[in-house]
């Protein structure tokens, strides 16, 4: 009796492995000259995360819609997958691998040194171009972060506005803040800037919303009306808390957080986005026209529409950003970010 | 028994002895935050509510814990336990719009993994720890591949200032301005306290986990009580996960607990055993989180990091009997064998 109840409950752990371990599916012969065919691998995250992964996920997409390419994705559930998912489309003579995150510059500069007829984009990933077919996709966080900061110190009332971030172990985080620091005080030198990063290790970093929650009312206890939360589902968390409280804003990440996190409508007045969906777009392209750059690639970045927060935005605020942005492009401000 | 030998001495030296490091610590924590109190009224309290919020899920776990190893189960499964009910309370209220039937959802859904421990661990005598980890990969499997994004709920359960008492200075804002959940631990701290330890369950229970064999030949049903106390904590566990979701973050996530289960193992060492001592170790592990928080808004220029740790190593002396010996429950982890 027991024995059956036994082997039925193994059953049934077996089966919840085995969806825990189910990805995206289709096969197609990507040897062949004319399939096209793009895969990508996420970071410690999922392509659905409503930020960072999503965003390179949905110019992948793209490709598939105005390229015709076949397209499949791997969501790595530890750093110490990274390269045995770069190898799953790699040995399936995949065309473009697009792996996503810092975290996985030298997984892919290994895995591209290896499969030389493969093409691989690394969003945020900084590399020296020694390996020719590899393109690091970056962008200037800093910039984006910069007026994010300006609107943050220009919307606040009580002088004091926070950041909740993932963690410093990823340049892109640090980049953000830098910046968001330098917007604020570039409005206001005085302002009272209080920002954290997430303490655990990048594994966690960037998954925990409930930490971003509490961390975010932390700082609305110290008297922020502006809260910047930048770190994945952990600023997501952030966000969603300052929604809760009346009156208080707050500015999302990476993607216009307005359509990926509809809870925090009562307070997101804009996103620092980074324009990751077209930026792997254009690079999926050009290597599809075989014309794709070694070593780094800049994409844009820049600040999400106010949406509902359009005519809470006082014209002034938007004419400074305007102003600000312009001399952010032609370098006449600077966010004094050196990576 | 140690406290017997005291039981000679003048009731004073009697209290001294036994509780003098505990009213040591207890003045020097009052006086410290007494300290801060009137330095920065503000901050502090930021703090201190932090504390709070960061200590609930982790004391519903420890108290999860420590009735299923009084009654000599362990249960290393209260990760997965929280995580399957933070989804199921997700869910009922995403579908329901009610975040009450949501909080009712992940309670129940805790005392149905419970009963899946009890079942594995009781009736099959399964070994423990498998079981645990059995029930945390159910949750991570099951969770993860039936979230479906999109799903939102509106709002999340909001604190409760209880009249006049939320307006006292200093505790006002830190114990009685909370959400629902976290009244509920802190009463539930006390119930289970005096429960275990001043009523005849409570005897029975942890009669059950020091010497089933001795219950059993007294008329105490041993499996009826094992199976009843891991049900219970399963419940409070899933009043834990429902806390993450309904109260704290406002959404789920995959993985959204990210080791809170595993740290309330910790607290609940941390608190040799008892619902009091858990709760002491929560807000301590809380205020730690909180400590790490603040420095970084301060600008403080030593790594969070440290500070972070700090909980940990305080846990490993403990369980080392630096501070005081921590006794395991004599039948802990052993199935019980009727003759």
């Amino acid at each position: 009796m027991s024995k059956k109840l036994f082997f039925l409950l193994s059953l049934v752990v077996l089966t919840a492995m085995l969806l825990a371990s189910c990805g995206g599916g289709g096969e197609a012969d990507c040897a062949q000259d004319d399939v096209f065919c793009v895969g990508l691998v996420t970071d410690v995250g999922e392509v659905d995360d409503k930020s960072f992964n999503q965003s390179a996920w949905e110019g992948v997409q793209q490709a598939e819609k105005d390229l015709g390419a076949v397209v499949n994705y791997v969501e790595t559930k530890d750093a110490k997958d990274y390269a045995a998912n770069i190898a799953l489309f790699a040995d399936k003579k995949y065309d473009v691998i697009v792996t996503v995150g810092f975290l996985m510059a030298d997984a892919t500069i290994e895995a591209a040194g290896k499969n030389p007829n493969i093409q691989f984009i690394g969003v945020d990933q900084w590399n020296d171009g020694s390996v020719a077919n590899v393109t690091g996709l970056l962008f200037p966080e800093d910039k984006a972060g910069f007026l994010a900061g300006a609107l943050a110190a220009m919307m606040s009332k009580t002088g004091t506005v926070a950041a909740v971030l993932g963690t410093d172990l990823v340049p892109p985080v640090v980049a953000f803040k830098e910046g968001y620091e330098a917007g604020a005080k570039y409005i206001n030198p005085g302002i009272n800037l209080i920002s954290t990063y997430h303490p655990g290790g990048a594994d966690v970093a960037f998954t925990d919303p409930e930490w971003g929650a509490t961390t975010a009312k932390q700082a609305i206890d110290n008297g922020a009306d502006v809260v910047f939360g930048a770190g994945g589902k952990t600023g997501n968390g952030a966000i969603i808390e300052v929604a809760s409280h009346a009156g208080l804003l707050c500015i999302g990440v990476d993607s216009d957080q307005w359509e990926t996190v509809p809870e925090a409508h009562p307070c997101l007045i804009s996103s620092a986005m980074k324009l990751i969906t077209p930026g792997v777009f254009d690079l999926v392209k050009l290597a599809k026209e075989g014309s794709k750059p070694a070593g780094l690639y800049f994409g844009a970045t820049g600040l999400a529409s106010f949406h509902d927060f359009e005519s809470k935005v006082p014209q002034e605020v938007k004419d400074k950003l305007a102003e600000i942005d312009a001399g952010l492009q032609d370098g006449s401000v600077s966010t004094g970010y050196a990576p | 028994m140690m406290a017997d030998t005291y039981s000679s001495l003048p009731n004073w030296k009697y209290f001294l002895r036994r509780y003098g490091v505990l009213t040591g610590l207890g003045l020097v924590v009052l006086m410290t935050t007494l300290y801060f109190y009137f330095r920065d009224p503000q901050i502090t309290e930021a703090v201190l509510a932090s504390t709070v919020r960061y200590s609930t899920p982790l004391v519903l776990g420890a108290l999860c814990g420590l009735l299923g190893e009084r009654a000599g189960v362990i249960n290393i499964g209260i990760e997965g336990q929280m995580l399957m009910s933070a989804f199921v309370g997700f869910l009922v209220t995403a579908w329901t719009k009610s975040l009450w039937l949501g909080v009712v959802g992940g309670v129940l859904t805790g005392a149905l993994m419970g009963l899946l421990l009890a079942f594995m661990s009781v009736t099959l005598k399964l070994d423990q720890i498998i079981g645990g980890t059995v029930i945390n990969i159910i949750a991570i499997g099951l969770t993860g591949y039936f979230y479906q994004v999109g799903l939102a709920i509106d709002g999340k359960l909001k604190p409760i200032p209880l009249g006049p008492l939320a307006n006292l200075p200093l505790v006002g804002k830190v114990f009685f301005d909370n959400p629902p959940i976290t009244y509920a631990a802190i009463v539930l701290v006390f119930v289970v306290q005096y429960v275990l330890f001043y009523t005849k369950w409570g005897l029975r229970t942890r009669a059950v986990g020091e010497h089933p064999r001795a219950a059993d030949t007294v008329g105490v049903d041993v499996y009826f009580m094992r199976y009843a106390n891991v049900v219970l904590g399963g419940a409070i566990a899933g009043l834990a996960g429902a806390f993450l979701t309904l109260e704290a973050v406002g959404s789920f996530e995959r993985v959204m607990t990210n080791g809170r289960g595993f740290i309330a193992l910790a607290v609940m060492l941390f608190g040799k055993y008892t619902p009091l001592g858990a709760w002491g170790a929560a807000l301590f592990f809380g205020l730690t989180s909180a400590i790490q928080t603040q420095v970084q808004f301060a600008g403080v220029d030593i790594p969070h990091q440290f500070i972070g740790m700090i909980p940990y190593v305080m846990t490993i002396l403990v369980l080392a009997g630096f501070v005081g010996r921590t006794r395991v429950p004599a039948a802990d982890g052993a199935p019980y064998e009727k003759e």
